[in-house]
């Protein structure tokens, strides 16, 4: 079970991107958090592998906390959770299979894997990783001739390499096209279904919410406006969250999805 | 108001202006130009020129081949030599005589046009020149010698006639001034390459170290940031021409080694920036994913930004090292050592056609690198 309690972020230029931020995720829940752009999506994902310093609050993962963690723990904790990204971060110029085998660098041996060395297990385990995303014909392809789905796929594989208790996504299907966000989302959703991983996704488009999540929480400006079920978002909701302009947002999405 | 501030800007504009044309006419008084002169004194340079266009890059290799014949003085002192059945000979009319009184000497088979060097071969081995000659268009040559009082022979042992003919022939061979530029050549483009060697070793760590994405983090992290920075700037603003005279000073003038410490400094100094400036333009999104699965630091370097910049460091290398030779060139000059040591002692020993070899040499080897840079950091993106 994650816990963040009274989480809040300041940047150094004065935003506050969170604000007193609290909720629970119980463990094999997959909670898409939705928000206008600018809301907070982003830093709250971050603060939870600690990408990004919270300035105070805290987070709880079952008795750990991340929060407090020192350097050495918190590479311990980071190596059990997987992250997927936007624009899914990985280094083009390298081969995929080295991008999916940089998932297991904290598990590795340092000295070997600084000398790209890696063991046959992980080789194993990374063409395994390849395979279940469907892409195990890529692995000596650049990443870089990818198509972006295919490079979202190389993602996830990294993030499976890691053997995750929890993903964290931040907007992993938002540079690609409909049909695509849905594969991608369906390798998340059998994740979360058959190895019972826990995911945070964040997502911008609500008929992808309400076939997804089991669990919705929704930022404005850094504050928690609502912690419910996907079918509780009304119209009322929807535009408390996204503000009185929403309605085309919501009618576009929806048409495009 | 708009009047006052009207006759300002004219007032200002007029101060500019002089300001520029003041510029203009003292830098004219000071590099005094001439153009007259360079009318007038061109005759002179029509004397230099051709020397220095006309370097001499090969030599035939002459091939000498020589033939002598015994010639008693006086008379009976001792044999008389016999000419040759074939081939080229001597004839001596008369084959012998004394002292003061002269002979003819003919040489018949001869090969056309050649040069001949024709002397005395006194008994005790010396040899005393007598004239240079040439055959004619059939390989034939005559002349009359006086035979010499010091060509006596000796304890029964007579002074010979030798000829030495020499024709160019044979392969086109390196001259000396060529192996000597080419030498010298070498020496530059391996100063350049040590120079480019090592300033890239150190350029390295402490491009990392002055990267704003890579060690801008933490009050350490920043005072190491600044320091590196600071470092690389104060170092970048040294001249190589004032280095390389300072180390020539130290280490000895002409010694390359001078040059080489001033290369790798000015090396140290551009890359360290180049590189820096290449890993702050990297994309941090694999630097933040690759630090998601809870690598290490150094894991997160090597995975997530070597990668990018290799390209561009390898690339950047090449550049430098083309710069590199250019700038030995001239640091050369003031005894750095290598193909500018070379042209710099040619043109005050008044060595002209030396300066051409080497002119030419340094044209070509900057055009050859120049394309080669270019070819080779083409196919690197
Ligand atoms: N590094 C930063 N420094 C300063 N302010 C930042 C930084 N990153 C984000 N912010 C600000 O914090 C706020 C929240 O940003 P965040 O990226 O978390 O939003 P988001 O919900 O992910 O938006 P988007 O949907 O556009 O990705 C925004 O106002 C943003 O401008
Ligand atoms: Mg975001």
């Amino acid at each position: 079970m994650l816990r963040i309690e009274n989480l809040t972020k300041v940047y150094p230029t004065g935003t506050v991107a969170l604000k007193d931020v609290s909720f629970q995720v119980e463990d094999g829940e997959f909670l898409v958090v939705i928000g206008l752009s600018g809301s907070g999506k982003s830093t709250l994902l971050r603060c939870i592998n600690r990408l990004i310093e919270p300035t105070s609050g805290r987070i709880l993962w079952d008795d750990i906390d991340i929060t407090a963690a020192n350097a050495q723990q918190l590479r311990l904790i980071r190596r059990q959770i997987g992250m997927v990204f936007q624009q899914f971060n990985l280094v083009k110029r390298s081969k995929v299979i080295t991008n999916v085998l940089s998932g297991r660098l904290g598990y590795a041996n340092p000295w070997a894997s600084l000398l790209g060395i890696w063991s046959h297990e992980d080789r194993q385990r990374a063409m395994q990783a390849l395979e279940r995303v469907g892409i195990a014909d890529k692995a000596n392809n650049r990443a870089d001739a990818l198509s972006g789905g295919q490079q979202q796929r190389v993602g996830i594989a990294r993030a499976l390499m890691q053997e995750p208790r929890l993903i964290l996504a931040d907007e992993p299907v938002a540079s690609l096209d409909p049909v695509l966000a849905h594969s991608i989302l369906q390798y998340l959703e059998a994740l979360n279904r058959t190895d019972g991983v826990t995911v945070i996704c964040s997502l911008h488009f609500l008929d992808l919410v309400h076939r997804y999540a089991t669990r919705v929480v929704a930022l404005k400006d850094g504050v928690k406006v609502f912690e419910g079920l996907p079918k509780e978002i009304d119209r009322a909701r929807f535009k408390e969250i996204y503000g009185e302009e929403a309605e085309e947002v919501r009618a576009t999405a929806v048409e495009v999805g | 108001m708009t009047n006052l501030s009207r006759v300002l800007r004219i007032l200002l504009w007029l101060v500019v202006s002089a300001a520029i044309i003041a510029a203009f006419i003292l830098s004219v008084r000071v590099t005094q130009p001439d153009f007259i002169k360079l009318v007038v004194a061109a005759p002179k340079a029509r004397q230099i020129l051709p020397q220095l266009f006309s370097p001499e890059l090969f030599v035939r290799q002459a091939i000498t081949s020589t033939m002598s014949l015994a010639f008693p003085i006086p008379c009976g002192s001792a044999e008389v030599g016999q000419p040759a059945e074939s081939g080229p000979r001597l004839l001596a009319q008369p084959p012998c005589a004394s002292a003061g009184e002269t002979f003819r000497l003919r040489g018949e088979n001869f090969p056309p046009n050649a040069g001949i060097k024709l002397s005395w071969r006194l008994p005790d081995q010396r040899a005393l020149s007598i004239k240079r000659i040439a055959t004619d268009g059939n390989g034939v040559f005559e002349l009359e010698i006086q035979a010499r009082p010091i060509a006596a022979t000796k304890d029964g042992k007579p002074s010979s006639l030798e000829v030495e003919t020499s024709l160019p022939e044979g392969a086109l061979r390196p001259s000396p001034t060529l192996t000597e530029v080419v030498n010298a050549m070498f020496v530059t483009v391996f100063m350049a390459l040590l120079a480019t060697t090592f300033g890239t070793i150190i350029a390295i760590p402490l491009s990392f170290l002055a990267a704003r994405n890579i060690t801008y983090r933490g009050v350490l992290g920043k005072t190491v940031y600044f320091i590196t920075r600071s470092f690389l700037n104060i170092i970048r603003s040294y001249e190589p021409l004032v280095m390389a005279t300072i180390f020539a000073l130290i280490v000895g003038f002409g010694n390359p080694f001078a040059g080489v410490l001033a290369l790798v400094i000015v090396t140290t100094a551009s890359l360290g920036k180049m590189f820096s400036e290449s890993v702050e333009s990297i994309d941090p999104g694999p630097i933040e994913a690759i630090t998601a699965t809870g690598a290490n630091r150094a894991q997160v370097i090597l995975y997530g930004v070597v990668p990018q910049i290799i390209p561009d460091f390898l690339s950047f290398t090449i550049y430098h090292w083309d710069i590199n030779v250019r700038i030995s060139t001239i640091i050369g000059f003031v005894g750095g050592g290598g193909i500018g040591y070379f042209l710099s002692q040619a043109i005050n020993a008044f060595q002209y056609s030396k300066a051409g070899a080497a002119l030419l040499a340094i044209i070509l080897v900057v055009w050859a690198l120049d394309f080669l840079s270019a070819e080779a950091r083409k196919r690197l993106t």
